[in-house]
């Protein structure tokens, strides 16, 4: 059986040679000082996804002399891990990181920083007063025990979305408080059926009303611990009030980006709570809302409530790679991304994490006539309400609401009866992802 | 012919029952087919033509229309213009790149594949040397492995040997289809004629003389169908171009599909400007599927000449 | 054993016994790039299943980790009752309808087999959106049947009892038809001397189908359902499609193999992955390897 040997000995020989050369487990760079890789300059390699594509290339038409490599990927989106598992293959060998990374996502760090891919940014290599002028807790995400490892690239604060037009047609006031809201729903049903006051079919439905309303279903407080409540108070008066407005027909449990409720419900918003992006995707870009139409005010609260809050969906970050070997390039790169006129005033589709630059922003969406009143103020305001309790874990509270709570609502049940449910799923989660759950 | 055990008894009876029997029903002759059987074959292929009319269709039509229309309604010429010219558009005519990536690794794998599988399946049917069950038994344990964790080992490998970034980091793992290796094997072993090879053997030909001059020509339906197989395997591979390439430019068309699916406004609201409208996705994924359906028309020709019809009469 | 292969006929002394082995020369690159690309990888990925992110030896701690998830057991039953639908939906249609397609003319023969290949050209990201809007009552070109059948939304069309059933849908949809021309070459492959006689002999379709054919055809439908069988235990595309054409609201960690590429590429824990791999390839061996000694499979000449 001398060929049989001599297959698995070669075979046996090459998987021992594979084992030696590819080590397993992950290298991690000390994590206090940052030591950073031999600066041998070279090709600047940053990875965005096809949106900010045009952010890297106006870059490169601004400054010609550095070479740079632009590779288009998906950005981390939909769950893809795309950045963390080729992360974690350039660990094993060593070699191929990118320097900068765009990542549709805010909750990177929650890997990366253990698999020594970001560098530290407030630790000498980016202008404290510069990174001062970021939204408040706009980079909270990114930062960990002080330290800060990834920018904020833009905002998705909630608003109270509506429909200018309608709301003076039908004499409603444009309601300021949950109670309100509520009323407003309920009004709505009795009045004008088929008409909306929101949507809780989305898997960004915690989000926008949830973590408005504080509820402490996703308070991560270490770089793998989080304390998860959903049953306080907070959380169970904001569902019921979703519930009883799903009851009465006002709030839809359709994803407000499916077909059927572009066809049958898109034409019938009156109010819509939503993140500041809504305004260019869902009703100019999806729904083709005309002009003079769409208006934004103030989240509702609580009344009582000394502290308004909104919530985020979405947003952005830029990381530094801590391997890489052009940081003064990178760096520059990095900072003219999230703070030149250029691209974040004038070119980006979100609202700029970046202060100073988020009223050029609004100058431009204004500019274009397409809102009825004033969003600048109520959108300025609402960046700097968003509120601190709520992460961004390695595990998506997003995916998870969208497994556990959206089939639920199809068959008919009631948020509220779900939230032990989604107490439980959130919790098993977490702690798949080695998280410390305390609750 | 293999298999023929039965064929000796009914010869003496056919004489004397042919004229008795009513209606012989003979296939291929032009006679309708039982109309039940008939019904059938049309259901299931209205079940698999009807999505692939509605994409079709889709791709005539702008957003829109694909909601609020008839699902099989036709859209109009001028719709489709604008989504082919925003197809084109995408990142300057990258897709035209994507399908020209495809193209080179699917057809440059394709050609190693038939090279290495067709000869391999023969050795294992038709000769006898020391490792052959070994052989058969590690090409299944290695084809029933799940791919999650083999793309770690073989991104070790490939950058061991410095093939990263290369377009023979995706050729060379494409080129290994022990799927064909697998069909060959049965092929030969179902059809080849032991008669043939023992006749060609007394002749005085070599194992290999056999092979090409015997096996070889009669094995038209297999190449083709390893061929086409391998071809359609290594053209909808999305894991491995996806994870092994580095340069978006390298991209073949089916990780390019996953990319627009990335910027459509209904996966991922916050694209803005930039977005690609689902009829246009429609387009695409039409143009990421022709390459396979020509190649499927072309080797259907092979595959249905009936096989080896008077090759054995001895 | 049982084959009925003509073993007699082969002239002069055994092959294996002549000193060069040219059995040899035919398989040698294929051997190398089976063992490049098929035996490294998996003797590597085993490597993984029985050590840990330090490359120690653990024995099977990283297969109880894997069965103690919290996804696991249900992810078991999900894969178990999607395959009951799978194998048996596979083998019936594709077996009848290449038999129904065999007893066609030519001409439409050729047609009729390209239209159930079509959709086997459709892979991955391709098929979510055709999907998304077939399922969808709103926009389906089979809403009356999707409204017949009760369901008013997408939502309603995807709720967890049915996802069993959608998968062998979309499985079937997509892989029939490459089965299908499979098992049409295959039964190319039977003369039609061999049909003739049986006609003859009065035997109406469905009993030269049953007598004459399938059993001709032993090896390939072998081959089908080891595969199948493996392809059913090793559910991703179907569950993964789903889940993006839903926005995770179903199909997410359904199956076992969904379940490794969790481990694999979120949680960077390449061990468990490879140990719930280990788990599937063992499954689909021990199938395999019933299928093969009872019906023969390695046996040549």
């Amino acid at each position: 059986m001398t060929a049989r040997t001599a297959l698995l000995a070669i075979g046996a020989a090459l998987v021992l040679a594979a084992a030696a050369c590819g080590n397993g487990g992950t290298t991690t760079s000390s994590q206090n000082g940052f030591q950073p890789a031999p600066q041998t300059g070279g090709t600047l390699t940053v990875w965005v996804d096809s949106t900010r594509l045009a952010a890297a290339q106006l870059y490169q038409h601004e400054h010609p002399s550095v070479k740079m490599d632009i590779v288009t990927y998906d950005g981390d989106a939909n769950g893809s891990n795309y950045l963390q598992t080729k992360v974690s293959l350039f660990n094993r060998t060593h070699s191929g990181w990118p320097d900068v990374v765009f990542s549709t996502q805010n909750n990177e760090i929650s890997w990366a920083v253990r698999a020594g891919f970001t560098a530290p940014l407030n630790k000498g290599l980016i202008n404290q007063s510069t990174l001062d002028n970021w939204a408040a807790g706009a980079n909270d995400p990114c930062t960990t025990g002080g330290t800060l490892y990834c920018l904020r690239n833009d905002l998705a604060q909630t608003v109270l979305w509506y429909n200018a037009t309608l709301m003076a047609q039908w004499g409603y006031q444009v309601p300021t408080t949950w109670p309100q809201y509520q009323a407003l729903g309920t009004k709505v049903a009795a009045e004008h059926p088929g008409y909306l006051v929101g949507a809780a079919g989305d898997d960004f439905t915690p989000e926008i009303y949830l973590w408005a309303g504080k509820c402490g279903a996703n308070q991560i407080t270490g770089l793998k611990s989080v304390k998860v409540d959903t049953t306080s108070q907070n959380c169970s008066r904001m569902a019921s009030l979703l519930d009883s407005l799903v009851k009465n027909g006002s709030l839809s449990t359709s994803s407000v980006f499916s077909s059927d409720f572009d066809k049958n419900d898109a034409g019938k918003i009156l109010t819509m709570p939503g993140p500041s992006w809504y305004g260019g995707a869902l009703f100019q870009g999806t729904f083709k809302v005309p002009a003079g139409q769409v208006a934004v005010a103030p989240m509702p609260q609580w009344p009582g409530d000394g502290s308004p809050s909104v919530g985020n969906v979405g947003g952005g970050t830029w990381l530094l790679s801590a391997h890489s070997t052009n940081l003064k390039a990178a760096t520059a790169f990095l900072t003219w991304v999230t703070t030149a006129p250029d691209y974040q005033g004038k070119i980006a589709p979100g609202y700029p994490a970046y202060a100073p630059i988020a009223a050029t922003w609004l100058a431009n969406q204004a500019a274009s006539h397409y809102y009825a009143g004033d969003i600048s103020a109520p959108l300025q305001a609402a960046a700097r309400q968003v509120w601190p309790g709520w992460g961004y874990g390695q595990f998506s509270q997003e995916a998870i609401w969208a497994a556990t709570i959206t089939p639920g609502l199809t068959a008919g049940r009631t948020i509220e009866s779900m939230l032990p449910a989604w107490h439980d799923a959130i919790v098993n989660y977490a702690r798949s992802d080695g998280y410390q759950v305390s609750q | 012919m293999p298999t023929d055990t039965r064929r000796r008894a009914p010869a003496a009876r056919s004489t004397a029952t042919s004229r008795s029997r009513a209606r012989p029903r003979r296939r291929g002759t032009g006679r309708l087919p039982h109309p039940l059987s008939a019904l059938i074959l049309l259901l299931f292929a209205v079940f698999f033509v009807l999505p692939m009319l509605w994409l079709l269709l889709a791709a005539t039509k702008t957003d829109d229309q694909l909601v609020h229309d008839n699902p099989l309604s036709f859209g109009s010429w001028h719709a489709l213009r604008a989504n082919w010219d925003a197809l084109t558009a995408f990142q300057g005519d990258t897709v035209f790149l994507w399908l020209r990536n495809s193209a080179v690794y699917s057809f440059g794998a394709l050609v190693i594949t038939l090279c290495v599988a067709i000869p391999a399946g023969y050795g294992l049917a038709m000769t006898r040397f020391r490792g052959r069950r070994t052989l058969l038994v590690a090409t299944l344990v290695v084809m029933l492995m799940p791919n999650a964790t083999l793309v770690v080992p073989l991104f070790l490998e490939v950058n061991a040997v410095g093939l990263i970034g290369s377009m023979w980091s995706i050729i060379l793992p494409y080129s290994f289809y022990p799927f064909g290796v697998y069909l060959t094997y049965i092929y030969f072993t179902t059809t080849l004629p032991t008669e043939l090879v023992a006749a060609a053997k007394l002749d005085g030909c070599s194992e290999f003389g056999v092979f090409r001059h015997v096996a070889l020509p009669l094995a038209a339906p297999v190449v083709a169908l390893v061929g086409f197989f391998s071809f359609v395997a290594n053209w909808t591979n999305y894991f491995l171009p996806y994870v092994l390439l580095p340069e978006s430019d390298q991209f073949p068309v089916q990780v390019g599909l996953g990319t627009l699916l990335d910027d459509v406004p209904q996966f991922n609201p916050t694209v803005g400007t930039l977005a690609v409208q689902r009829p246009e996705l429609a387009l695409a994924t039409l143009l990421a599927i022709t390459p396979v359906l020509v190649v499927f028309l072309f080797s259907q020709r092979f595959l249905v000449t009936g096989m080896l019809a008077g090759a054995t009469k001895e | 054993m049982s084959s009925p292969r003509t073993s007699a006929g082969r002239a002069g002394a055994p092959l294996w016994q002549h000193a060069p082995r040219p059995g040899h020369g035919f398989v040698a690159v294929y051997v190398l790039l089976l063992i490049a690309f098929g035996v490294v990888p998996t003797g590597y990925a085993i490597y993984f299943a029985f050590t840990d992110a330090g490359n120690n030896f653990v024995g099977l701690s990283n297969f109880v980790a894997a069965a103690g998830d919290f996804r696991f057991v249900a992810a078991v039953e999900h894969v178990g009752l999607y395959l009951v639908f799978w194998l048996a939906a596979l083998v019936v249609f594709v077996v009848g309808l290449a038999l129904l397609l065999h007893r066609l003319a030519a001409g439409p023969s050729r047609v009729v087999r390209f239209l159930y290949y079509i959709p086997g050209a459709l892979a991955g990201a391709a098929s979510v959106m055709v999907w998304l809007f077939l399922l969808d009552p709103a926009v389906s070109p089979v809403s009356f049947l999707l409204r017949a059948a009760g369901f008013a939304t997408f939502g309603q069309v995807i709720a967890p009892g049915h996802l069993p059933i959608l998968f062998t849908l979309i499985a079937f949809w997509t892989g029939a038809g490459g089965w299908i021309v499979v098992m049409y070459g295959a039964l190319n492959n039977i003369s039609a001397d061999l049909l003739e006689a049986a006609r003859i002999d009065g035997a109406n379709a469905w009993q030269t189908a049953w007598r004459v054919q399938i059993p001709l055809l032993r090896k390939w439908i072998v081959y089908m359902v080891i595969l199948a069988f493996a392809g059913g235990t090793q559910l991703f595309v179907e569950p993964q499609l789903l889940a993006q054409a839903s926005v995770g609201v179903a199909g997410r960690d359904y199956s076992l193999n969904q379940l490794s590429y969790d481990f694999a590429f979120q949680n960077d824990n390449v061990d468990t992955a490879a140990a719930i791999s280990v788990e599937l390839l063992l499954i689909g061996l021990v199938v395999a390897a019933v299928f093969v000694v009872r019906s023969g499979f390695f046996d040549a000449d």
